[in-house]
């Protein structure tokens, strides 16, 4: 399937909310203490992107971004990785559920097009494949 | 793949733009690194999740953000723009 760089890519929404599981996807770098860091070494920047779990403890959350001032996420994650609110949002009702996988990915890059025909058609899969989410949050730094 | 529907909360409205997202929340003057609000804020956080995720049952403009005011944010930021080549 080829992106189209003219049109908006719209997928209608025809779920209830309350019915339905919530995954986020950031670019703000958010990863695992656990995991490999996101390589701010290279300029060209990180091309990969790493799968959070449904039970992740918002604490185990850290960012690797030079990019962008992440103090308050260092502070509280949910400031750009939402994922206790989102819980919070769950329990109140308003959506139906929390999905099985969230992903975080460096959103700086010098290889736009790798980014863009690569990272972001491999996120949409594993979102699509793996996390039975019925829509997506997506956030920035 | 039928495709997953989207929503974007970006602090960079002029920037996203750029990529035409297909639904997004511009919360009004949050600076970079604070997409949700300030650290702790649960309940502005709260409300700025609950009112992204509500743009995906609401009649939006695809491509063009929508922008809501959180007073209680405090201290407003310009948001960064697009530079011109």
């Amino acid at each position: 399937m080829t992106i189209s760089r003219k049109c908006v890519p719209f997928t209608p929404f025809e779920r209830e909310l309350t019915k339905s599981k919530i995954a986020i996807v950031t670019a703000g770098g958010v990863h695992l203490k656990d995991q490999e860091p996101f390589n701010i070494a290279d300029e060209l920047g990180d091309l990969g992107y790493r799968e959070i779990p449904e039970d992740v403890d918002s604490s185990d959350l850290v960012v690797t971004h030079h990019h962008y001032d992440h103090r308050d996420a260092d502070e509280d994650i949910n400031v750009v990785f939402p994922i206790d609110v989102l819980r919070d949002l769950n329990s109140d009702g308003f959506v139906g559920g929390v999905a099985k996988k969230h992903i975080g990915y460096m959103g700086y890059t010098m290889q736009l097009k790798a980014m863009y025909e690569g990272t972001a058609r491999e996120i949409a899969n594993d979102i699509d494949r793996n996390s039975r989410a019925d829509a997506v949050v997506l956030t920035g730094g | 793949m039928k495709g997953i529907p989207t929503v974007l909360i970006t602090v960079s409205p002029e920037v996203s733009a750029q990529m035409r997202p297909p639904r997004a929340l511009y919360p009004k003057g949050f600076k970079v690194g604070n997409s949700l609000g300030r650290p702790g804020m649960r309940d502005l956080q709260k409300r700025v999740l609950h009112d992204a995720l509500a743009l995906l049952t609401q009649n939006t403009r695809p491509g063009e953000a929508v922008t809501i005011e959180y007073p209680e944010y405090g201290e407003q930021y310009e948001p960064p723009r697009v530079k011109k080549l």
